[in-house]
């Protein structure tokens, strides 16, 4: 089962997201509100695959996700972004983020996104 | 996967349906339908509350929860008799309400096919039978049906409530 | 709506609540400091985003585009800095978005639709940014350039190493992704970049695909198109194609020569750019970055907090209630009478001890600061000032005292009522405050503080105060008077305000008016088993003093015997228990008993004939009085017995029980140490039975 890292600032958004994901085989091991603790959860849980909420308090999603892809090049990060962040996903993607998923999204679209940047 | 849920919902149903307890008060013999009752029990202290209808025999401590008992006798105007060790509490669940209703023994519970089933006949009494909602034929008896929800409301309870 | 399950809609539920509370709090300081700081704006930009983004999960599309077009507003706000902004306007649209959530939460928490429409205020928010941008715009072109789609776009992709082998093979491909997946122009930049590791060269149509938007339906109706230039083969382009997210459709077809792919003919003049790696990590402020990561670790301490749900902790509550019965009926057990049992003693000791303190821990847990509740009431000072035109400082302290969270609830009302009724009728206008020497604006100070088992939550104003004889009259008119008036204390008078049917104000105001007295206040305050008590004087001002206990779940009470039935009385409305002497009890010719005690006169209550309940003792040298005091009134009970003090859980009396109305004299009931029922008496409405008339 892939162990899933669930990133946002919201905890409606986690669990949202985190409902999704056990529904479809995923296990989510972990959940982090901001980008610092995302980081240290990261760092911790060593998880198959990341899903970042961009905008957040404290550390942005985007500063986490570079932190993270020092830490470990091969980390799989999808980005979570709201509409009209257009800018904000294309840098994270630069960064080094596999993939993104616009709010609000649907379940299939989720888990298909998570399929394939772990293929 | 809620799908399988509700498809062991459905089959609950479905093993429920047409099934019913039945209790006799007097000579007659009553079923409710089986989906309404969650424990039969035996007899227990019961609490008295001042001021409500007769029928209403007070609360009754149920591992911890406090709920109403009702005297099936009384609520069918029918004679009171003293309680015995024949005297169960059938705990149903009407529209999340829990009460336990006061019968003199039970009986079993039967499986009735929908062809035995049929309306009450209408009564020029008016309202007598208002708290059976059909009469089943078992063999040579009759089961009178209750309509459980009736039991709870549209009755001098609620009325009085209205009022008040 | 999308999601019916519970827990998740609660969430969403608690999480936008106090997200808008924290919004309102923002806006409204912001308002009183007439600006808004950098870090006020990005803290309603943070919201509003948050907001938008789960509701739109939610499917709540009008609380999805108001939070967005708010948001627009303050992303304007942070990046433009404009000048000249005018506050007032801008906290009244926000508020009223403020106000459009609350109404929508509250229908949905009744599992209603959330069905009202915020395109009037998402219009007046976007003029407001529209006017905005307008007065601040210094001749700044707006990036209007517009971009030919159909001009090839070229991303030379140089990788690190040479390409592996000299043949380069030519691809033509197009790519439809998932329909509603969004931002398509950056699913397409997705794909160039993924390309990087492969492609020597590509080239795609639209153009534009990292800041036009517009691209962004081409790409949906086209699909995206691109050539590539790759010495890898088909095979593997095909296969990096296919794991494109959200990939709908891939055309991949390969040309024989450069020249049958006309961009490409066309590029070959073109210089080779580097696909700029805009946004990699910057080595430099590796340093820094972690060392504030290592400041933020404690940071983070604080968000070990979790919320859940009231009912759970009910039904903790519950349980624990149970325990100390259980413990009750363990450690009393009859069949251990007269057993010589030092150890068990010792072992049933410290089971009590544990069990106390977790009750006591629960308890704490439900506990919940008058912070929030108290600081709503900013917004109702600001509201009521504007339109009134009048000026009110509010001024709020003991706001950490906690209250058990299902009381809080019943205050909310009540304290909103009093304030509203002192802005509308105890403050007065500016010019007569003047007129008094008083200072020019009002000051409404609003106080929490713990007292033994109780909260007093005292509002108190410097307005007029009330009048006496005004009351006096208004009372008589409205038959309202129990009593000589002589005989009424002050505080007496002033509490028939709080008496329905009673308003002094003959123009019924917008707001503290709406048809409804004060009464409500005491109704709501009532329910808790709490008190409310006046104080003023005359030009001075006026104090209401709300008292309230700290928990409902549990009281202190004294259990009694009447014939086979036992009560609870709560020990809090007890004065003491007696034994009279026969002369003296006193019946007066109506037949009302009633009992002397050290020179006074107080009403007799026969709990058996109450309850009607058969008892033997119905002699008053037999039984035992107990005499009770609930708002000012005294009234004696006879009953058989007493049983003893015990610490009891209250449960609700069943509903069916309580829907015939029947009820009153009784406030729930509760389970003694040997799994019997015992039933609380509710001291105030026996009380009010008792009373003459």
């Amino acid at each position: 089962m892939k162990r899933v890292l669930v990133v946002d600032d919201a905890a409606f958004m986690r669990m949202a997201i985190k409902e999704m994901l056990n529904k479809n085989g995923f296990e989510v091991v972990g959940e982090a509100e901001n980008g610092y603790t995302a980081v240290r959860r990261f760092k911790e849980l060593k998880p198959d695959v990341v899903t970042i909420d961009i905008t957040m308090p404290e550390m942005t999603g985007i500063e986490a996700l570079k932190l993270i892809k020092e830490f470990d090049p091969g980390a799989v990060a999808v980005m979570v972004s709201a509409m009209g962040q257009e800018s904000m996903v294309r840098e994270a993607i630069a960064a080094g983020a596999k993939s993104f998923i616009v709010k609000p999204f649907k379940e299939e679209h989720m888990i298909q996104i998570l399929n394939k940047v772990l293929l | 996967m809620s799908n399988t849920v509700e498809n062991v919902m459905e089959m609950e149903e479905d093993t429920q349906k047409g099934r019913f307890l039945t209790f006799s008060l007097d000579r007659e013999s009553f079923g409710i339908e089986i989906k309404y009752v969650t424990e039969i029990i035996g007899i227990q202290t019961i609490t008295e509350i001042p001021e409500l209808p007769e029928y209403v025999k007070g609360i009754i401590n149920l591992r911890g929860k406090i709920i109403p008992v009702m005297d099936v006798r009384l609520r069918f105007k029918k004679q009171s008799r003293e309680y015995n060790d024949r005297t169960c509490v059938i705990v149903v669940d009407i529209n999340d309400i829990s009460i336990g209703l006061i019968v003199d023994s039970v009986s079993e519970v039967l499986a009735i096919p929908e062809q035995d089933i049929v309306e009450p006949p209408k009564m020029n009494k008016g309202l007598s039978n208002r708290y059976i909602k059909m009469i089943a034929k078992v063999g040579n008896d009759v089961k009178l049906l209750l309509d459980c929800e009736k039991l709870l409301t549209g009755d001098e309870l609620e009325d009085l409530g209205k009022v008040l | 709506m999308k999601y019916s399950n519970e827990p998740m809609l609660d969430m969403f539920i608690f999480e936008t609540t106090q997200l808008i509370e924290q919004l309102e709090t923002a806006i409204l300081s912001s308002e009183k400091s007439n600006c808004y700081t950098q870090a006020a704006i990005n803290e309603i930009f943070r919201i509003m985003h948050t907001i938008k983004g789960c509701s739109a999960m939610m499917l709540l599309d009008d609380i999805s585009s108001l939070a967005h077009a708010i948001e627009d507003l303050f992303y304007f706000l942070r990046e433009e800095k404009p000048q000249n902004v005018d506050c007032c306007t801008l906290s009244d649209l926000v508020l009223e978005g403020v106000d459009f959530v609350k109404v929508e939460m509250e229908k949905i928490k009744n599992g209603d639709a959330a069905d009202g429409k915020a395109y009037s205020l998402i219009d007046n928010i976007k003029a407001f940014l529209a006017v905005l941008k307008h007065s601040n715009t210094s001749g700044a072109p707006a990036d209007t350039k517009e971009h030919n789609s159909e001009k090839w776009h070229k991303n030379c992709v140089s990788r690190e190493a040479a390409p592996p082998s000299a043949a380069i093979n030519f691809f033509k491909a197009v790519i439809f992704f998932e329909e509603g997946c969004e931002m398509e122009n950056i699913r397409a930049f997705e794909v160039v970049h993924n390309l990087k590791g492969i492609a020597d060269e590509v080239y795609h149509i639209p153009e534009n695909i990292t800041d036009n938007s517009k691209s962004s339906e081409i790409i949906q109706r086209e699909g995206f198109k691109l050539y590539i230039t790759t010495h890898y083969p088909y095979e593997q382009l095909y296969e990096l194609l296919m794991r494109t997210v959200l990939l709908k459709k891939l055309e991949l077809t390969e040309a024989e020569s450069r020249d049958d792919i006309p961009a490409l003919s066309q590029a070959a003049h073109e210089m080779c750019a580097r696909v700029s790696e805009d946004g990699s990590p910057g080595k430099g402020g590796n340093g820094q970055r972690e060392a504030d990561y290592a400041e933020a670790q404690h940071v983070s301490i604080h968000n070990s907090i979790i919320s859940v749900n009231v009912n759970k902790l009910d039904r903790l509550m519950d349980r624990i209630g149970e325990m100390v019965i259980a413990e009750a009926m363990v450690v009393q057990n009859p069949d251990l009478k007269g057993m010589q049992m030092d150890n068990f003693q010792k072992a049933a000791w410290q089971l009590n001890k544990i069990v106390g303190e977790i009750q006591d821990m629960v308890m704490s847990i439900r506990m919940v600061p008058l912070a929030d509740t108290f600081n709503k009431m900013h917004r109702i000072v600001r509201d009521m000032c504007r339109k009134l035109d009048k000026e009110v400082e509010l001024e709020i302290t003991g706001e950490e005292t906690e209250v058990d969270k299902n009381i809080i609830e019943h205050i909310s009302d009540p304290l909103m009522h009093l304030i509203r009724n002192s802005i509308d009728h105890g403050i007065e206008p500016p010019e007569e405050r003047k007129a008094a020497g008083k200072p020019h604006s009002g000051r409404i100070a609003l106080e929490a503080r713990n007292a033994g088992s109780d909260v007093l939550i005292i509002v108190k104003d410097d307005g007029r105060g009330l009048n006496r004889e005004r009351i006096l009259t208004k009372a008589r008119e409205n038959d309202l008077l129990l009593k000589p008036e002589d005989d009424m204390s002050d505080r007496e008078i002033f509490s028939l305000i709080f008496l329905a049917g009673f308003s002094t104000k003959d123009g019924v105001s917008e707001y503290s008016g709406r048809g409804v007295g004060l009464d409500v206040v005491t109704k709501n305050i009532e329910k808790v088993g709490g008190s409310v008590q006046v104080d003023s004087v005359m030009g001075r001002g006026t104090s209401i003093t709300m008292k309230i206990p700290l928990t409902l779940a549990i009281i202190d009470g004294m259990n009694i015997q009447v014939g086979s039935a036992r009560y609870t009385i709560p020990i809090i409305s007890i004065m003491q228990s007696f034994r009279p002497a026969e002369n003296d009890i006193i019946t007066d010719p109506d037949g009302n008993e009633m009992v002397m005690l050290r020179g006074c006169c107080y009403p007799v209550l026969r709990l058996h004939e109450h309850f009607n309940v058969r008892t033997e003792i119905t002699e008053f040298t037999k039984g035992i009085f107990i005499m009770v005091e609930s708002e000012h009134k005294v009234l004696c009970i006879f009953a058989d017995e007493l049983l003893g003090q015990q610490q009891v859980v209250i449960k609700a009396l069943p509903a069916y029980i309580r829907s015939s109305g029947k009820t009153r004299g009784l406030a729930g009931c509760t389970l003694l140490g040997d799994g019997s029922i015992s039933l609380i008496v509710d001291i105030a409405g026996l009380a009010g039975l008792s009373e003459p008339g």
